[in-house]
């Protein structure tokens, strides 16, 4: 075999973007993939980023079974293969870490320490929670969601246990055992996860085991104290007393570049490309202004969409002039919601959508 | 060719969760592998960038949450943390090989 220099070099330089996601954590598993990775509609799963609250400790599928039960007429056992017997529903749409861009953050907080890579888009099958649901006969008296996983915590460690508003849980949850078209694999929450359109991922709950309908909302750690998010704005830095804050449930509209040049020639164009995504069902437009103009330009949105899943987008930049410019992008979501050039301030990081930016060397 | 080259690239990586970042050299180095290992790697303490407060906070969250900590130690592992991981500490992360298709 003869040895191609040449293609040896151009490998070794797209391999690191291609074939490696970024370990966060090694126990419990925290892995965000790079930004320059994620150009494709649909993240592929063994891109896909993973967050772990808890070491997981992983139902065995063949014994494995959801309980339904609390304000309910019969509460419910369902076996995985009696979940594959209802109607089959698929969502295409993004998952990110509410945590995403806490690097970002201007004074740094505790936490996982996220860039832009704790998110992804991809399609998710399984069965509607609303379909689920009529199976037990939900009251009228319950409101909300319970949700319990697997991944039970040591000793005195708060268990990550989390609650919905029923009205969103019936409108377009999903409760998926596939995930861009293969099993659901198991750092994503095998057998059964939890999928909530448009809102951040601490309600997509992984390796399912109950879901309780109840009047009020799940309390503990994870509802009275992480997960929220000011209700009027702060400076940064500020402390926000829980009740001064809401519990966080839509993303916020944000873009970011994934594909730009380092260095080009004057006078030649670039083909900038990225990804735009909101709680908003869908993406109105995604601008671009370079540090030489005043005003933004449209970039041309990819036509495939679906409501709450990322739009790829791309922009061809000429340069103007020799030295280092940076491009800035900002999108807004069809509600009209522009992203900000500064992310609201919250002490956990939560939700960061400043304007994303690249910086291009032009030269003769 | 192609293929054979970009498997060895990626068989140089660990595989996610099988290799750790290490604490760096100090005396309460042992006293914070002993309080925090029991739950996490050491990854997630060496990636945050808080001052002595902010540590101070989260070490006695930790403790709240069953960290074993003596009361002796703590505030020799608060310094040994902002000391090393203070405001302005710079963080890699470990690259890994993504799981096989």
């Amino acid at each position: 075999m003869q040895f191609d220099r040449r293609a040896f070099l151009r490998l070794a330089a797209i391999a690191p973007f291609t074939s490696h996601l970024l370990q966060m954590n090694g126990y419990p598993l925290n892995v965000e993939t790079p930004l320059e990775s994620l150009t494709d509609y649909l993240t592929p799963n063994e891109l896909f980023f993973v967050r772990s609250h808890w070491i997981a400790r992983m139902p065995d599928p063949k014994t494995w079974k959801l309980v339904v039960d609390g304000d309910v007429r019969t509460p419910r056992k369902l076996s995985l293969a009696e979940l594959k017997t209802m109607p089959r529903a698929e969502a295409t749409c993004v998952l990110q870490c509410a945590g995403n861009g806490r690097a970002l953050q201007s004074p740094a907080v505790p936490g996982v320490q996220w860039n832009y890579g704790a998110v992804g888009n991809a399609r998710w099958s399984g069965v509607r929670v609303r379909d689920v649901l009529a199976r037990a006969g939900v009251r009228d008296a319950a409101k909300h969601l319970h949700m319990f996983g697997s991944d039970d915590p040591p000793g005195k460690v708060p268990p990550f246990h989390r609650s919905i508003e029923l009205e969103k849980a019936l409108d377009d949850c999903i409760l998926a055992y596939e995930m861009n078209g293969k099993p659901l694999p198991p750092e994503h929450g095998a057998p059964l996860r939890m999928v909530v359109p448009g809102w951040a991922g601490d309600h997509w709950m992984k390796w399912l085991v109950r879901l309780t309908a109840a009047g009020k909302p799940q309390t503990g750690f994870y509802m009275d104290t992480a997960y929220r998010w000011p209700i009027q704005p702060g400076e940064p830095g500020v402390t926000f007393k829980p009740e001064e804050m809401r519990p966080l449930t839509e993303m916020a509209v944000k873009s970011n570049i994934t594909t730009a040049p380092k260095r080009m020639k004057l006078g030649a164009v670039a083909d900038i490309r990225g990804f735009a995504f909101s709680g908003a069902p869908g993406i109105a437009r995604v601008e671009l202004r370079d540090d030489g103009g005043k005003t933004f330009r449209a970039a041309t949105l990819d036509t495939r969409h679906a409501p709450h899943a990322w739009r790829l987008w791309s922009y061809r930049w000429k340069s103007s002039r020799k030295g280092v410019h940076q491009l800035f992008v900002r999108a807004t979501d069809s509600r009209g919601v522009t992203q900000p050039r500064v992310s609201v301030w919250n002490q956990s990081g939560y939700l960061y959508n400043a304007w994303h930016s690249a910086t291009i060397e032009v030269t003769a | 060719m192609k293929a054979l080259l970009v498997l060895i690239l990626a068989a140089s990586l660990p595989m996610p969760g099988t290799k750790f970042k290490e604490l760096p050299p100090g005396k309460a180095k042992v006293d914070v592998e002993a309080a925090c290992y029991a739950c996490h790697s050491a990854d997630i303490l060496v990636q945050q960038r808080l001052n002595q407060k902010q540590w101070t906070a989260t070490v006695e969250k930790m403790m709240r949450w069953g960290a074993v900590v003596p009361p002796e130690k703590k505030m020799p592992i608060v310094e040994y943390l902002a000391r090393h991981f203070g405001p302005g500490a710079k963080f890699e992360p470990i690259r890994v090989q993504v799981p096989p298709r």
